[in-house]
């Protein structure tokens, strides 16, 4: 059996894992607009 | 909740979300559209797309319908190793970000995947390749638009007819005027909403479940789910796995990206975007697990998602902005796979079908091309709308397609990396792995039909360049 252990950290994990993708791509806009390099 | 149970809105909220979102959509495709100065541009947004944008588009393609509907089914019935199978479709694009910096060294001004496959193999290979990644993709974009037609009536009431019209015209119009601009533009904020909305929906769900009761109960109801040893999901993540490969490897909506990106962006992007997309399916699908501990009855096994999301949500008078956020997630999770498609599948209408075969050998004007590929994003489009129409039970060929584009999978690397592969033994590689995979589909079952497709594939490729090697340099090629 999965540990609810494991099973808290994969759970809540995805969802810190999800939310740093966004704040990640919202990052690299930044960074991609003040260097002139989105496009 | 509406008269269906499965309604998480009313059909009036849904049909003025549509039209918002569908209209932000096609003002940004033409705000975009116009940097498309020449079919160059409009193809490959002109081949310096950086890495936000890079990142965001190869994400947003591959977080589908699917992934935001059926991990949660996956959760359901395959418990945690299902979470962790549908996850594992993340290598795909994790493994593409090497060969993406291949491509564009091997073939700087390339347009498609058929480019590869015509100057790497010849012109028959190109053929079979072709028929292949056309059927897949023409499979992939009919079942979309299928499931927007079905979403947005399972969610909101609004007739299927309606829903899938209003979806693939939106998608048609602002792939139509921006080309590529748009596609990957719009890719960008669609992945923005998709992540946040997941994230949003998630956290609620978390504060109403507690994961250890959540724990005791399927230990005690249903201990497969949380069992390490579940042989069905375990075999589950193999054959998602394989299915990441043999899609990103061979298909144009991947390629057409790598090509777009500025060549030190395509495999950091790749890479990230795989990084990125891997705890989406967990995300989305732990909500099943906590429906059995909190008492939720399941009637539609396929809309176990945003049943339980809305269920859960609305405890505290919130379903209507729980309808909102699940309905804007899922459009915008459709819209972000059939604008790509689109661009894609038109491309190799354009590039591969107009230019290299129709008008081979003849110089054909800028103006001429960008005219044929509006014609094709149309024709794209309209030939996908009117399968869609009757509902034709198209998951079907999108399975059998499975084995064909596995047996593209050893095509591409013996391609890409080696300088002796045997174009006679690819082509035997891709008739014969083809050929074995649906026979393993229709006497064996479908889970074997990629994986003896793929060994069948690899076989021929790599006797080939044993027993035959054929040298090959692409720098003859000038490509």
């Amino acid at each position: 059996m999965f540990s609810t252990t494991f099973i808290s950290i994969l759970i809540i994990g995805s969802l810190i894992w999800t939310a740093l993708g966004a704040i990640t791509l919202l990052i690299l806009i930044l960074r991609d607009h003040r260097n002139r390099n989105i496009w | 909740m509406g008269a269906n149970q499965s309604h998480v809105l009313d059909p009036t909220t849904g049909i003025v979300l549509l039209a918002v979102f569908g209209m932000l959509w096609i003002a940004l495709g033409m705000w975009w559209g116009r940097r498309a100065k020449d079919n160059e541009g409009f193809m490959l947004a002109g081949r310096n797309v950086g890495l936000a944008l890079g990142t965001a588009t190869a994400m947003a393609t591959w977080i589908t319908s699917n992934t935001t509907m059926m991990a949660p089914v996956f959760a359901l019935k395959q418990g945690v190793w299902g979470m962790l199978a549908y996850a594992t479709a993340s290598f795909g694009l994790l493994l593409f970000a090497p060969m993406a910096l291949r491509i564009r060294n091997l073939i700087p001004r390339g347009f498609t995947s058929g480019d590869f496959f015509r100057l790497r193999f010849g012109n028959v290979a190109w053929g079979i390749f072709l028929l292949i990644s056309l059927l897949y993709s023409m499979s992939w974009l009919v079942t979309m638009a299928i499931a927007g037609g079905e979403l947005v009536n399972a969610l909101s009431g609004i007739h299927y007819v309606t829903g899938l019209t209003v979806i693939l015209a939106v998608c048609i119009l602002y792939t139509l005027f921006g080309g590529l601009f748009a596609v990957i533009g719009t890719d960008f904020i669609q992945s923005i909403i998709i992540l946040v909305g997941i994230v949003i929906i998630g956290a609620v769900v978390l504060t109403r479940t507690d994961i250890p009761e959540m724990a005791n109960h399927l230990s005690a109801e249903q201990p497969a789910l949380v069992s390490i040893f579940m042989p069905v999901a375990l075999l589950a993540v193999f054959n998602n796995m394989f299915f990441g490969f043999g899609e990103v490897f061979h298909n144009n909506v991947w390629w057409s990206r790598v090509f777009a990106m500025r060549k030190s962006v395509a495999p950091k992007a790749f890479f990230l975007a795989g990084l990125l997309w891997f705890p989406i399916p967990i995300a989305a699908g732990f909500i099943a697990l906590s429906a059995g501990s909190l008492g939720i009855n399941i009637p539609n096994e396929n809309m176990t998602g945003p049943l339980v999301a809305s269920r859960i949500m609305a405890g505290d008078g919130g379903a209507f902005y729980a309808g909102i956020i699940i309905f804007v997630v899922l459009f915008c999770s459709l819209a972000s796979s059939i604008d790509s498609l689109l661009a894609a599948t038109s491309d190799l209408l354009t590039r591969d079908g107009f230019e290299k075969f129709i008008k081979r050998g003849k110089a054909v004007a800028d103006h001429t091309l960008r005219r044929a590929g509006r014609y094709a994003i149309v024709a794209t489009g309209l030939a996908a709308w009117l399968v869609a129409l009757p509902r034709w039970p198209i998951q079907n060929a999108l399975f059998l397609s499975g084995p064909l584009v596995a047996s593209v999978i050893w095509p591409v690397i013996a391609g890409l990396y080696w300088k002796k592969a045997n174009h006679h033994f690819v082509i035997a590689a891709m008739l014969l792995g083809s050929a074995a995979g649906l026979v393993a589909y229709f006497t064996i079952g479908w889970f074997t039909a990629s994986l003896v497709s793929v060994a069948v594939s690899m076989v021929l490729t790599v006797a080939g360049r044993l027993l035959a090697p054929r040298h090959f340099d692409w720098k003859s090629m000038n490509a």
